[in-house]
């Protein structure tokens, strides 16, 4: 088939889905009440798809809080942190503070899963979403990951990390291994589409003139 | 650079031949202020895209900001491409018609089954800042499956 259609990924979350993310993140909403009400939401992103006659499906990652930042909901040794967080470990906070400024960055919406221990896969990634939107279509899914060299550079921050690794390659070993056994269950359960996302590829590249660096 | 083509590569290994898999590279999908967000081709990430062994790019060329498809199209014609032809952070849908001359000039680097359309992002990467309305993002992807098909009629 040519010129197949289909999205990167992520599906604006309504103002409901928004609102119940954020108890969830609180510990104010039962983790089955918020699958529940995230269920329908999907539903209603999938509808939509359909509708427009897109060829290859996504689930609009409205389980997610962003998209490498839900890692910490199922892999243990992350713990969420804010950019607020972050910042007590930035050695020039000023400088920190207007490189978010300069990029109009929404660091109040922004949550890094910082690695804190020893990362093992306690569940897994997104296989339990492609089987969901697997129950309301016979249309192919694409299932999008954080890229290993995002999530490299994402999790790494030195005064929490160091210690547990010592150096990034190792900590950028059990990220591998991670999403190997991912692709595992994927494959077992014959996935079409996954996709990585590397965003901070081209970050790096383009930022090395401008001598400024994202948090990402 | 080569350390990300390194890593993914360690993760696939294995898996490329039983799935389609895809590498997304954007330049920011945080602000609507085009200004902001990182402007360049991905001229300096072609070497490093070559030594990935992924089916699928799926790159930005919605806006001026990406360059000219030509950079990835001349050494990447053995992939096939994800082409992002509407912008996810816009209040209006791009016309079918735009798409399809996108299409057509992908068409000079890859054959019609190797190309995908898709928004250069995702319409809301982070929760609390999502870049679109869900009716905008619906009626993007309706143009874009519009300009599919007049491709494929085209096409026979």
């Amino acid at each position: 088939m040519s010129f197949q259609v289909t999205q990167v990924g992520s599906w604006p979350r309504s103002e409901r889905l928004l609102s119940a993310l954020r108890e969830k993140r609180m510990g104010r909403l039962p983790d089955e009440d918020f699958q529940r009400l995230a269920d329908e939401e999907i539903r209603r992103c999938l509808e939509l798809q359909i509708k427009a006659g897109v060829d290859v499906v996504v689930d609009g990652e409205l389980r997610r809080d962003n998209f490498y930042s839900f890692l910490a909901d199922k892999v243990s040794g992350t713990r969420l942190m804010s950019l607020a967080e972050m910042l007590d470990t930035v050695e020039d906070k000023a400088a920190f503070e207007e490189m978010l400024q300069t990029l109009d960055a929404p660091a109040f919406a922004i949550r890094n899963p910082t690695c804190v221990g020893k990362l093992e896969r306690r569940e897994p990634l997104a296989v339990d979403d492609l089987r969901f939107v697997r129950s309301l279509t016979d249309k192919p899914v694409k299932v999008t990951l954080p890229g290993p060299y995002l999530l490299t550079r994402a999790m790494w921050v030195t005064a929490h990390t160091q210690n547990v690794y010592g150096d990034k390659p190792v900590m950028a070993d059990d990220v591998v291994r991670i999403l190997r056994e991912e692709l595992e269950d994927l494959a077992a359960e014959n996935v079409d589409f996954v996709q990585f996302d590397e965003p901070v590829l081209t970050e790096v590249v383009h930022s090395i003139d401008n001598k400024r660096r994202t948090f990402m | 650079m080569d350390y990300a083509a390194e890593l993914l590569n360690r993760v696939v290994a294995g898996y490329a031949d039983r799935m389609r898999i895809g590498l997304h590279v954007c330049r920011g999908n945080w602000s609507k202020r085009e200004d902001v967000l990182i402007t360049g081709d991905y001229q300096p990430l072609v070497a490093c895209f070559q030594k990935m062994n992924v089916r699928q790019f799926v790159l930005e060329y919605a806006t001026p900001r990406s360059g000219e498809l030509e950079v990835v199209g001349r050494r990447m014609s053995d992939r096939e491409i994800g082409l992002g032809c509407v912008n996810p952070r816009t209040d209006f849908a791009e016309p079918a018609t735009e798409i399809v001359a996108r299409c057509q000039e992908a068409l000079e680097y890859w054959r019609p089954e190797q190309i995908f359309l898709n928004p250069d992002c995702g319409f809301g990467c982070f929760a609390n800042r999502c870049v679109n309305v869900e009716q905008v993002a619906f009626e993007k992807l309706c143009m874009m499956v519009e300009a599919a098909q007049i491709m494929r009629t085209r096409l026979g």
